[in-house]
């Protein structure tokens, strides 16, 4: 069996046999039966999901230190990855530990995508081709071909509500995860990417089946939801409070003890200076404060004292 | 500055590779954007009439086909192209992107010949009527706007044309002028093709039902449900109805008064046409397989494993019917002695239905070539590009 047959046998099929149940017991309605099945998808996925979300706001947590880092070493290219490990492997931080999650989701979601399209089926040449997906299952067979009607939408054709909605959800989602910075370059060069993904995804929604589309906006709302759940609005709310979930403290402890043992080598900068100190890090532009006693742990840094600064440290 | 550069760079071509990564995705499911169509070819008084396929310009989820197709009329002695018109009037998509634009005028059914016109119902909702002899359009339907995709051929008898709609109605219109003279509304979408047997019209929808007409006026004899929908085109033998379905029955109706006889359950989905030869009906199956069945009891008597989904329409030659699977070979099974056999193996994929007419069998695949053999010798007499 080559790639291509593999590929069918343990993603396409499963889901697309999946798809077309879930729409024969939710009254024959293909939009709910997308609905239903990102959502348990994402369900599923949930703890990888969990793992890389907690994973890349530790990784941004240390961030300040790893521009440290690189500003102190920045001759000795071999040093810095020696320290930057060195960091990683104290702090309990590993990048893998945003990759992985996200490649092994991967599949998944090509595999719900490729589904999507193919159970839409509208021409004689694709709903042909769908036979050789399908499970000997009676369900299957008298539910097919589906009903491509859903709301107002024709599943099958592009949107241009849906196309915003694709857009506007996944601006929040990344809005939320967006560090904040007050330097303007890296303020342009964060809103640039805060506006590409979504109007990418957007025009690609009017390209595609709406159907797609509702895969996309379910799979949004997931995210945001749980991007809620562990760090609250985030960046989509300028004054509001980080949630800050029991679960996350796995790393930040790890974090804090990190900064514990190094705060007799100032050359760290103290998790506590946080997101909004990237910008200063990595530019090398002087922050409008200097000096103050570094904090012991992440969650006794007030706002106030993240931009007032009051930390002490030596510029290598 | 130049680092901060470089780093945007390099976040807006990961954004690029993942783009890319995605369309390459759904690039590498198969799906088509567009309907390819390719009818069969309509052999009359020497000529063979058919509409290409639309080939696809490639590429991933966007791929644009030629918007218009069209109707050619070639020699069937040497297969040298006579005429060919362009069939315009493609229905605006609506969409966006790259489903911008108008319709493409795929045509799937196979054209019909009645008295000096030849008719073609095309995906783009329009049904035209064209001088045989010189492909001068006569009349086109509906004369405005476009009805929703016509997938099912057209059947012309009683001075009338019959040919179902994606719309779910079947239509009866004047054969001369193109008027609508009665319609009929079904469930579902209508694939399949009308058979007209005696004063009756036969139909299959998508919802489920094979129902009788009147052909005269359109009133309901009766109806029969399955258990699936109905892609495939009935046929009608000796006061039989036989008809594959999606739900991998095969059906045998009694066609007085829909009432089963007897069904048959394959693998897979059946979609192309039975055809019947001395007490035995022979169908092709997306399970790769023929049935022969006794067409009485529905007995199965033989099967044949051609290792490749059936989807073109089988043809009748003598005591002989020839099959082609998808994969573009095309066999014969002996009908005295049910034996099967290699008959040409072409190499290029085979939808469309094949056609018998004095003793040549034509074959038009989805490379857009339409061959020519001898049926009995298996010589093939010419092949020709038709796009």
């Amino acid at each position: 069996m080559d790639i291509g047959g593999i590929w069918n046998l343990i993603a396409m099929q499963p889901v697309i046999n999946t798809l077309v149940v879930l729409t024969h017991f939710l009254f024959n309605n293909f939009g709910l039966a997308i609905i239903a099945l990102t959502l348990i998808v994402n369900g599923a996925m949930f703890p990888l999901t969990l793992k890389q979300i907690r994973a890349s706001k530790a990784m941004q947590e240390m961030q300040p230190k790893i521009a440290e880092l690189k500003k102190k070493y920045a001759k000795d290219k071999e040093k810095m990855a020696r320290e930057q490990m060195k960091l990683y492997k104290e702090s309990g931080v590993s990048p893998a530990g945003c990759l992985l999650p996200m490649l092994i989701q991967m599949p998944i979601w090509i595999a719900l995508f490729q589904s999507i399209m193919r159970v839409l089926a509208v021409i004689p040449e694709n709903l042909a081709g769908l036979s050789q997906y399908l499970y000997s299952w009676p369900v299957v067979y008298s539910a097919l071909p589906l009903n491509n009607h859903f709301l107002w939408l024709n599943l099958a054709t592009g949107d241009i509500f849906l196309a915003l909605l694709v857009g506007g959800t996944m601006w929040v989602q990344q809005k939320m995860v967006m560090a904040p910075t007050i330097d303007p370059s890296q303020k342009t060069q964060s809103s640039l990417m805060l506006w590409i993904m979504p109007i990418m995804f957007a025009w690609l929604t009017l390209s595609f089946p709406s159907g797609l589309a509702i895969f996309w906006v379910t799979s949004n709302l997931f995210r945001i939801g749980l991007q809620y759940w562990i760090g609250g609005w985030g960046g989509l709310v300028k004054s509001s409070p980080k949630r800050d979930n029991g679960r996350d403290k796995k790393y930040k402890q790890r974090i804090a003890s990190v900064e514990k043992a190094s705060t007799g080598d100032a050359d760290i900068v103290p998790s506590s200076a946080q997101e909004e100190d990237l910008s200063y890090e990595e530019s090398g532009d002087k922050r409008p404060d200097s000096g103050g006693g570094s904090p012991k742990s992440p969650r006794d840094t007030k706002p106030k004292s993240r931009r007032g600064g009051s930390h002490r440290r030596k510029r290598g | 500055m130049r680092i901060r550069k470089k780093a945007l760079a390099g976040k807006i071509s990961l954004l690029i590779v993942l783009l890319l990564v995605g369309l390459v995705a759904v690039g590498c499911t198969g799906i088509r954007g567009s309907p390819e169509g390719g009818t069969g070819a309509t052999v009359a008084d020497g000529t063979v009439f058919l509409s290409p396929s639309l080939k696809q310009a490639g590429g991933f989820g966007c791929s644009s086909p030629a918007v218009e197709g069209k109707l050619v009329s070639v020699s069937a002695e040497t297969g040298v192209q006579r005429w060919e018109v362009p069939l315009g009037g493609a229905a605006p998509s609506g969409g966006f992107g790259c489903s911008s634009g108008a319709t493409p005028v795929a045509v799937y059914g196979n054209p019909t010949l009645f008295e000096d016109l030849v008719y073609v119902a095309g995906y783009n909702g329009k049904v035209y009527a064209l001088n045989s002899e010189s492909g001068a359009l006569r009349w086109v339907y509906p004369r405005e706007g476009n009805m929703d995709p016509i997938v099912s051929g057209v059947v012309a008898a009683l001075d009338k044309l019959f040919f179902g709609c994606a719309d779910g109605n079947v239509y009866a219109l004047d054969a001369a002028t193109g008027d609508m003279l009665w319609e009929f509304a079904t469930e579902d979408k209508i694939w399949s093709t009308p058979v007209i047997d005696g004063g009756t019209l036969y139909l299959a929808s998508f919802d489920k039902k094979l129902y009788a007409l009147n052909a005269a006026d359109g009133t309901l004899k009766w109806e029969f449900d399955a258990e699936g929908a109905f892609a495939s085109t009935p046929l009608v033998y000796n006061g039989t109805i036989y008809i594959g379905a999606l739900d991998r029955n095969f059906y045998a109706i009694n066609a007085a008064d829909g009432t089963k006889k007897w069904e048959f359950k394959a693998e897979k989905w059946f979609w192309t046409k039975a055809v019947a030869f001395e007490g035995t009906v022979y169908v092709g199956c997306f399970d790769d397989k023929v049935y022969a069945f006794n067409a009485l009891s529905g007995e199965k008597v033989a099967e044949f494993d051609l290792e490749s989904p059936v989807r073109s329409w089988p043809v009748l030659a003598e005591d002989r019917v020839f099959v082609a699977t998808e994969e573009g070979k095309i066999y014969t099974i002996d009908m005295v002695n049910n034996q099967l056999g290699l008959f040409a193996d072409l190499g290029e994929t085979i939808y469309a239905p094949l056609s018998l007419s004095d003793g040549v069998l034509y074959v038009y695949t989805q490379k857009q070539n339409l061959h020519a053999f001898n049926a009995t010798s298996g010589v093939r007499l010419w092949n020709q590009p038709i796009n």
